[in-house]
């Protein structure tokens, strides 16, 4: 193994050049950085649909898009946000930093590496393409509910063939990045000693290994009603389109975490670093991710409250859901005891983790009020639920996204950003990211219904003001951009260790890191 | 490299047993639905009753129907409630009336409120067990026999029994 490692240690010769490059790539951080510009593209692509949405959302009445489009919308966006902005964001920060952090040469499975990456564009072209079949795109909830997603047009089955693709996508890179942390890592380094983003991957990992087959199977039982006669989900048949719902959020649940474990493993990296402190109560850390994971395949049927469930059922599934509140509290106590008298400098990474800390708790405040079975049946279905899951996807799980791309882009390219408009984009995104959200909490109290292209006339004022920060938010993120652009136009070197307070083998490499990490094991006292 | 081949191993078995994991849920929600009387899932095969324990307890039953999905059907109990003898064998029927020109098939699914106590409904004949055929236009009488058990919970004073009629002719004529 590590013979074949020094033949090929002259990296570049023996790399094609041009296009060839990124298609034929093993190496872990050309395909990190694939995986994030893909990750890039679509939230741009998924951000394009919420605009529409909001466009339409901006006065009462419909104006600018029939009904069945609107559901589409809804619909796409919501599976390209999941699964084609977040889940590929995390997994290209896994592929550069999983190596770089517990000091591996590259990733375990290489060319499965590559694989995984390449299905994605294919995937998400069948997915897209069907906007434009004669019968339209999915139109009946990323969810896929039956029996309303089994009446839709030709879209589908090549949406089910495309989602069975990303699950497949996202099971290989999670064998990888578990064979590359159980069998990889520096001599020394026991598991207690890695970093704790490596750590919170690890445990997304083995969530995705046991939550996306489920999906499949929920997908291709979907696929086989449809075509095949059978009657899993078909009422006439004897089947039972609710089961469906505890399927698919047995799921679904474990997914919402996938979603945020790394990003807890981001802010607990970077709140350190600009705190120049050790992070309060990492094996407590290490816990709490661990019995989030394991709680969210015991919540599940908290989202399907109103289906009619026994008391025993709804106040088992009421009191697990408030369970994880305990240990989601751990995490945030431990960021704020980190911070607490801590040498604490605010650069653009620092300003999304803390804004990460405030804003994801409010998210976490609203999930709480929908745990609670009696108010859910009031905001069930309402916007309040919208509010909720996007206050902690948004400034959430994409905050975290832009702070570690902040924080790691000198180490990657070995080039400073422009600290002051990275301040003036985060100052943006957080104004209108709230200016966004924050009435959604209002007009879904008052009872405005989710998935819905027209609205009661009280509901105006506070759609208007969503609709505003909506185009403030998407248009803030062609800053982000330019930033990127503008960074990487630069000739000036970043130093090897660009965080002062930074701490883990990453910054004892170059900026940017050689081509292959680690020839030779780093010692880990 | 040994460790390595077992991880994979492992990793690529417990996806296959997540695969099917799924496929099991489904008869395990069976279950689950058959102890808790969740959805009001009555007993899908027929009760052959040899005795008759009537009592002297009565409870109302109440008959509603749907038709699906815009089916050409119409589709009603001839008795809207009924009170019975806990005990006693029942008969009773609906009608079902094909509005349309050609033979159809059509599938009734039925449904006890309260889903609790769907298994005191005992069926000894039901139209539900069988798939029915109709010509165009014909309305046909679909009996059903049935006994409300005698363990029946004392505070159970109403059942609500409910058939949903689907158009299943598609799914006959692709078989």
């Amino acid at each position: 193994m590590s013979t074949n490692i020094d033949k090929l240690h002259d990296d570049h010769h023996h790399t094609p050049s041009g296009i060839m490059r990124w298609i034929t790539t093993t190496n872990h951080k050309d395909i990190g950085t694939l995986y994030l510009w893909f990750s890039l593209l679509m939230f741009f692509i998924g951000g394009f649909m919420a605009l529409v949405i909001r466009a339409e959302l901006f006065q009462p009445g419909l104006q600018l898009v029939i009904p069945g489009f609107f559901n589409q919308m809804t619909t796409m966006h919501a599976l390209i946000m999941i699964f084609g902005a977040v889940m590929p964001a995390f997994v290209g920060l896994a592929n550069w930093q999983i190596p770089l952090m517990i000091g591996a040469p590259d990733m375990a499975l290489p060319r499965l590496n590559n694989w995984s990456f390449w299905i994605l564009p294919f995937a998400f072209t069948m997915m897209i393409s069907t906007l434009f079949f004669e019968s339209g795109g999915p139109a009946a909830g990323w969810t896929l509910y039956p029996p309303l997603s089994l009446q839709g047009g030709d879209s589908m089955p090549f949406v089910i063939l495309s989602i069975h693709m990303l699950g497949l996508s996202s099971i290989l890179g999670a064998i990888n990045v578990i064979a590359t942390i159980l069998n990889m890592r520096a001599p020394g380094m026991t598991l207690m000693k890695m970093p704790i983003f490596v750590w919170t991957w690890l445990i997304t990992a083995f969530l995705l290994i046991a939550a996306m087959p489920v999906l499949a199977g929920a997908i291709t039982m979907l696929l086989t009603d449809r075509f095949f006669g059978t009657t899993f989900f078909t009422a006439s048949g004897g089947g039972d389109p609710v089961m469906f719902q505890h399927i698919f959020w047995f799921f679904g649940h474990p997914e919402v975490y996938i979603l945020i474990l790394p990003a807890f493993g981001i802010i607990s990296t970077i709140i350190p670093a600009f705190s120049r402190k050790k992070l309060f109560g990492y094996d407590s850390m290490v816990y709490a991710t661990a019995s989030i994971a394991l709680l969210s395949f015991v919540v599940w049927a908290h989202h399907m409250f109103t289906v009619g469930m026994p008391l025993a059922g709804e106040i088992f599934f009421m009191l697990t859901t408030m369970l994880i509140a305990v240990p989601t509290g751990v995490k945030v106590f431990n960021w704020v005891a980190t911070m607490w008298r801590g040498s604490m400098t605010f650069e653009t990474p620092m300003l999304f983790a803390i804004a990460f800390i405030v804003l994801f708790t409010i998210g976490g405040f609203s999930g709480l009020m929908l745990a609670m079975v009696p108010a859910d049946f009031q905001y069930h279905d309402t916007y309040f639920v919208v509010a909720h899951f996007h206050y902690v996807l948004v400034p959430g799980a994409v905050f975290a996204i832009i702070a570690a791309v902040y924080y790691w882009l000198p180490k990657w390219t070995g080039k400073m950003y422009d600290e002051s408009l990275g301040k003036i984009h985060f100052w943006l995104t957080t104004i209108f990211v709230n200016l966004t959200f924050f009435p959604m909490h209002f007009v879904g109290l008052a009872g405005m219904p989710r998935r819905i292209p027209d609205y009661a006339v009280q509901f105006a004022d506070f759609n208007a003001i969503a609709s505003v920060g909506a185009f403030g938010f998407g248009l803030s993120q062609l800053m982000f951009v330019y930033i990127l652009y503008k960074t990487l136009k630069k000739d000036v070197t970043a130093e090897d260790k660009v965080w002062d307070g930074a701490e883990g083998l990453e910054w004892t490499l170059s900026s940017p890191p050689p081509y292959h990490s680690f020839n030779v094991a780093p010692k880990i006292d | 490299m040994n460790t390595y081949k077992k991880t994979y191993i492992a990793l690529t078995f417990a996806v296959l047993f997540m695969f099917s994991f799924s496929y099991m849920l489904v008869p395990l929600y069976d279950i689950f639905c058959e102890i808790t009387g969740l959805n009001g899932k009555t007993n899908q095969e027929r009760v052959i009753v040899d005795k008759e324990e009537i009592t002297d307890r009565y409870v109302t039953v109440k008959f509603t129907s749907t038709v699906a999905n815009s089916a050409p059907f119409n589709f009603e109990p001839i008795d809207r409630e009924m009170v019975v003898r806990v005990g006693k064998v029942n008969n009773t029927f609906y009608t079902l009336t094909n509005n349309s020109n050609t033979i159809k098939h059509a599938t009734a699914s039925p449904s006890v409120v309260p889903g609790e106590h769907a298994e005191y409904f005992k069926k000894i004949e039901c139209f539900c067990f069988s798939q029915q055929q109709i010509n165009g236009l014909e309305t046909k009488e679909l009996p059903i026999q049935f006994v409300v058990d005698t363990d029946l919970p004392k505070n159970i004073k109403t059942l609500i029994l409910s058939y949903t009629m689907f158009n299943t002719t598609d799914q006959v004529g692709s078989n």
